[in-house]
């Protein structure tokens, strides 16, 4: 099964490798194939202002090959909608220190829609809540294309909407804010299967981590049965 | 001296109305203040539904249906949906769009212009369709009108309380016929196959279980009947693939 890792500044130099691939695979997914513009660069990598020091990553790998990711970032320090989309929250920009901004959430074309084990998107769904749980998240924000939302509530993501959807470019986008919480990570465990939390933390032994509710899967009824 | 009407502030309006559905304990509660939001926006029907493939039937996917029931018949009856240009549409798309934008040729796509044509005898003169894309299928909430309020403002206010009332409608569904509306497999179907998936043959699971092969043979095919396959390998991997059973 795919891994999902959690990078931030404290390990980010076991996983420096995979960066260049990273900020390409995200060039090819948003200025080639969404066409966001705004985001080209003529070295092919599309970094912006909020892949900072202080940015946290989520890589999922498998066999060593970076097949999706997602990016979070402090609402204390600037981020997209802080920065660049602050019309799209009624009461202003999100700015707390128990919710981080979601952004980049991809799956390379490859691996999209796969019906052999868990979806890549669900691992990432479910790793992010995971590890807003273990930091002592209460929610993340998220400046979104609006046609990712029931994809969100279907899965169980409780999304709060901040603003109306507005056309951006030619796209339909908003601004939610999810609550971080057991039970939803609980669901998204059941929804794919695990039994066990997901994430990887190589290289961050020494960080602080709160602890996660036990997963309930009804174990199967076996040979102790008579 | 003229006063003007203070204009309402849908933006606030819809997100006060996405807190209210959420606490909604029934469907019909948020029906209501769905029916009650567009109303106000001019509108008078609406449908929430999974477009049809060929062979599937609108009332089958269909999440709310506030059409008028003379039109729904209608639509089913004649399977209007597999000429209909708005849902068509959807698959072009992943912004919401009036109808008038949904293309067709209107002198050689004659059933696409005769659906048009017979909905105005329901007063739906225009209309907002919002698509729903899932991976594994495609969606839609469509409203109509007579005259509605259709500018940048209550589209956003359209759009936001239609996704989430079609999301809150789907989860109170989900929850009333119990979270495991989709598992079609008994208990014992479900640990027979979950042997199988480790190697076991069907004699070495009758040992494990304590009942006869005979019995596992039989709740073998039960599953193989219920998930439409057509050998153990099938069921097992189909069973895996709908999480009826975990490895």
């Amino acid at each position: 099964m795919p891994e999902i890792h959690v990078i931030q500044k404290e390990n980010r130099y076991l996983y420096e490798h995979y960066f260049d691939r990273y900020f390409r695979l995200r060039h090819d997914i948003y200025v080639k194939g969404r066409k966001w513009m705004a985001l080209d660069r003529p070295d092919g990598l599309e970094k912006d202002q909020f892949d900072t020091h202080e940015s946290v990553y989520l890589f999922c790998l498998d066999n060593s090959q970076l097949i999706g990711a997602m990016r979070a970032v402090p609402t204390v320090l600037p981020n997209l909608m802080s920065d660049i989309f602050p019309y799209l929250s009624i009461d202003g920009p999100v700015r707390r220190r128990d919710v981080y901004e979601l952004s980049r959430i991809f799956v390379i074309p490859e691996r999209r829609g796969e019906h052999a084990g868990p979806r890549i998107e669900m691992l990432l769904l479910t790793a992010i809540m995971e590890y807003g749980i273990n930091i002592g998240l209460s929610g993340f924000s998220i400046v979104l294309e609006s046609w990712w939302l029931p994809r969100f509530l279907r899965v169980g993501w409780k999304a709060h909407p901040l603003g109306l959807p507005q056309m951006i470019d030619g796209m339909s986008v908003l601004a939610v804010l999810v609550d971080c919480e057991e039970e939803t990570w609980k669901s998204l465990c059941s929804q794919i299967g695990a039994t066990r939390p997901i994430l990887t933390w190589r290289g961050l032994d020494r960080l602080d981590r709160q602890l996660l509710p036990e997963i309930c899967v009804p174990p199967p009824a076996s040979r102790r049965r008579r | 001296m003229h006063v003007q009407e203070a204009k309402p502030n849908w933006g606030r309006r819809a997100l006060d109305f996405v807190n209210a559905i959420e606490s909604a304990k029934t469907s019909a509660g948020v029906i209501s203040q769905f029916g009650k939001m567009i109303g106000d926006l001019g509108f008078h029907a609406y449908i929430m539904a999974g477009i049809p493939a060929p062979g599937q039937s609108l009332a089958q996917l269909t999440v709310a249906n506030g059409w008028p029931r003379e039109w729904f018949e209608l639509y089913n009856r004649e399977n209007l949906s597999a000429v209909d240009p708005v849902p068509r549409y959807c698959f072009n798309t992943l912004n919401p769009f009036e109808w008038k934008e949904a293309p067709y040729d209107r002198v050689r796509d004659k059933p696409a212009h005769l659906v048009m044509t017979r909905a105005r005898d329901f007063r739906f003169h225009e209309g907002y369709c919002i698509p729903i894309h899932y991976d594994d299928a495609t969606g839609a909430i469509s409203l109509a009108g007579e005259r509605p309020d259709l500018d940048p403002e209550t589209k956003g206010a359209l759009h936001l309380t239609s996704v989430f009332t079609h999301g809150r409608l789907r989860a109170l569904i989900k929850g009333s016929t119990g979270a495991r509306t989709e598992r079609r497999l008994s208990k014992i179907e479900a640990e027979i196959l979950r042997w199988a998936a480790h190697g076991k043959t069907a004699w070495e699971t009758s040992r494990i279980l304590a009942i006869s092969e005979r019995n596992v043979r039989w709740h073998l095919e039960e599953a193989q009947r219920k998930l439409m396959t057509k050998n153990k390998t099938a069921t097992v991997a189909i069973a895996i693939v709908n999480r009826e059973i975990v490895l």
